[in-house]
């Protein structure tokens, strides 16, 4: 499932975001970078549909965003915060399902088909052993990969993520990383994840979007456009792309 | 605790909470200074509902039970669930368990409602249509001021007793323009008791309470999602404004239909919903029916205590505010650790 970004202009508090153009292509990790403050979320909350554009137009295969209904959208695109809110300690298990309301009436609790997709995600991502326990127990990196399975609940093509990695040890920012690669290859995912540090988009991303002052400064191909001039031009810093072992590596 | 074990105890509770409140109710029928032995109401109440023409109704005691203390005893039922489901769906909705319908303005809102019906109309109108119509005002008015603030809970709760304190005043004046006849029902009422309980307004309040909770309790899943956050549930496919909309006006209209004819009965609604989430976890497919019947039994056992206990009628309204303004205050010396 791809999207495409026409003229778009979103506000959020006093901040705006303007994209004239985008496409994210289907079954590829596409990664958003740029400075604290450029507009990686607000683009993000626009694409989920969680914030609606002033102007211009999200299309979902065609479909334009913005005039689906909230369960249709829920279908098609999911999102998955930094953090979730635990105001209620709800069991893992039932957070999850959470991911299946989309398809649910109002009136109706889940039912059984929603109750064995959750059974399925838990154990794709062997979190059996979660399952029982109460969300406010989690570590970081296990609430994060809690949030990730919710969005897989959902069963939506498409999987938005803000920054999921950032703060996670190095172990559980791996083991994200693998997984949302496994997404896009093994499961045909569209993913589209914002990332706070750029060493890790040659592992992660096959496709770039630079983002600065709520403009695009340049997208593309990572195997293009992650290039020394550009990375810095984007952090008003010097930095240098070498190659390793067949890898790109940043230098500061 | 494993799975299976986890459910076979929550499908007790339920059952529990389901049958507690009918027993109580068969035993509460006996209880009073004309003693009627169980065998006797369960009789009385077979003659009633079988409809047949029996001796037995026209006893005494048939009178005191068909017309007293079954409208009282349901009334305190069908209020302990009103507060407590309302209290459970209210604090989810606002991610806070401080919340409840009192702190939200909607208890004095409906009080002045049903008071100025009652000065106003006298008995000639229900007084739950004015009882819905300012509990919503005041709900309203306490999200409309509150909103936008950078701390909700404490605009929430600082709007709420301003919005109150403003009921009140309307309230006083009420009372001091209303006749001496008027004021001493006005009074009482006020500080709520179901002593004054009558089929008549049982025949208005009850089915606007039993809608307004099969309706929260069928939204139980709802109302967890929509305690994540606003984007989330956005996200999640959920119309999040309108739903929340629903639910309000639900937990308006349960509680100001109990308001509407036995007065202000604080606290019921913070006290059952918190007990209930220990025994049962967050789940609100479980935490609303288990708060009815835990809040419809406690609702009607402290009436049990106050008829049978005390030589005169103390208002039971009292009583709840006097257990639940400490517990309040226990609970906001802990919410500073979870919840916050």
């Amino acid at each position: 499932m791809q999207i495409r970004v026409e003229r778009l202009r979103v506000r959020y508090e006093n901040f705006e975001l303007r994209v004239d153009n985008l496409h994210f292509s289907a079954n590829r990790v596409s990664a958003l970078v740029g400075p604290n403050g450029a507009g990686k979320s607000t683009l993000l909350k626009a694409l989920s549909g969680v914030i609606k554009p002033v102007a211009g137009s999200i299309f979902v295969d065609g479909r334009e965003l913005s005039r689906l209904r909230g369960s249709e959208r829920a279908r098609l695109v999911s999102y998955v915060p930094q953090e979730h809110s635990t105001a209620l300690n709800f069991r893992v298990f039932d957070f999850i399902l959470m991911g299946r309301s989309g398809y649910l009436n109002i009136f109706s609790p889940p039912a059984r088909a929603d109750y064995e997709k959750t059974e399925e995600v838990i154990s794709y991502l062997g979190l059996e052993a979660l399952a029982a326990r109460k969300c406010q127990e989690l570590s970081s990196g296990e609430r994060r990969i809690v949030l990730i399975a919710r969005a897989l609940a959902q069963d939506s093509k498409i999987i938005l993520l803000d920054e999921p990695t950032t703060f996670l040890d190095l172990k559980h920012e791996m083991e994200i990383i693998n997984l949302l690669r496994k997404l896009a290859e093994d499961r045909g995912k569209t993913i589209i994840t914002s990332v706070h540090s750029i060493d890790l988009i040659p592992r992660l991303a096959d496709f770039l979007v630079m983002i600065k002052n709520g403009q695009i400064l340049s997208a593309g191909p990572t195997t293009e456009i992650f290039r020394a001039e550009l990375l810095g031009t984007l952090f008003d810093y010097p930095l240098r792309v070498v190659e390793a072992d067949g890898r790109q590596l940043i230098l500061r | 605790m494993t799975g299976s074990k986890r459910k076979n105890k929550n499908k007790a509770i339920l059952y529990i909470a389901i049958l507690f409140p009918l027993l109580l109710l068969l035993f509460s029928l006996c209880l009073g200074t004309l003693r009627v032995s169980l065998k006797e109401v369960l009789e009385i109440l077979l003659a009633r509902i079988s409809g047949w023409p029996s001796d037995l109704l026209t006893t005494p005691a048939a009178n005191i039970i068909l017309n007293i203390r079954l409208p009282r005893v349901l009334l305190a039922l069908l209020a302990g669930a009103a507060f407590s489901v309302s209290g459970a769906s209210l604090q989810s909705l606002f991610r806070n368990p401080l919340v409840n319908e009192y702190i939200l303005g909607v208890s004095f809102g409906a009080g002045f409602g049903g008071a100025a019906s009652l000065v106003l109309f006298s008995r000639n109108f229900p007084p739950q249509v004015l009882a819905f119509a300012c509990g919503l005002l005041a709900v309203v008015l306490v999200l409309v001021i509150s909103e936008g603030a950078r701390n909700t809970l404490v605009a929430v709760l600082l709007t709420g007793i301003i919005v109150s304190a403003l009921f009140q005043a309307l309230l006083s004046t009420l009372e001091f323009i209303a006749s001496p006849y008027a004021l001493q029902a006005l009074f009482f009422w006020l500080l709520g008791s179901f002593s004054q309980a009558t089929w008549p307004d049982l025949a208005w309040s009850a089915p606007l309470i039993l809608v307004g909770l099969v309706f929260l309790l069928k939204l139980g899943w709802r109302i967890n999602v929509l305690s994540l956050s606003d984007d989330e549930a956005r996200s999640l496919g959920l119309a999040v404004k309108r739903e929340r909309i629903l639910i309000i006006c639900l937990a308006t209209l349960v509680t100001s239909a109990v308001v509407a004819i036995a007065g202000i009965i604080g606290w019921v609604g913070l006290i059952v919903p918190h007990a209930v989430r220990g025994l049962v976890g967050s789940d609100n497919r479980l935490v609303l029916p288990v708060s009815a019947g835990l809040g419809a039994s406690l609702m009607l056992l402290a009436d049990d205590l106050i008829r049978t206990l005390l030589p005169f009628e103390f208002p039971v309204g009292i009583l709840t505010s006097l257990v639940g303004i400490p517990f309040f205050l226990y609970l906001i010396s802990r919410a500073r650790t979870s919840w916050s």
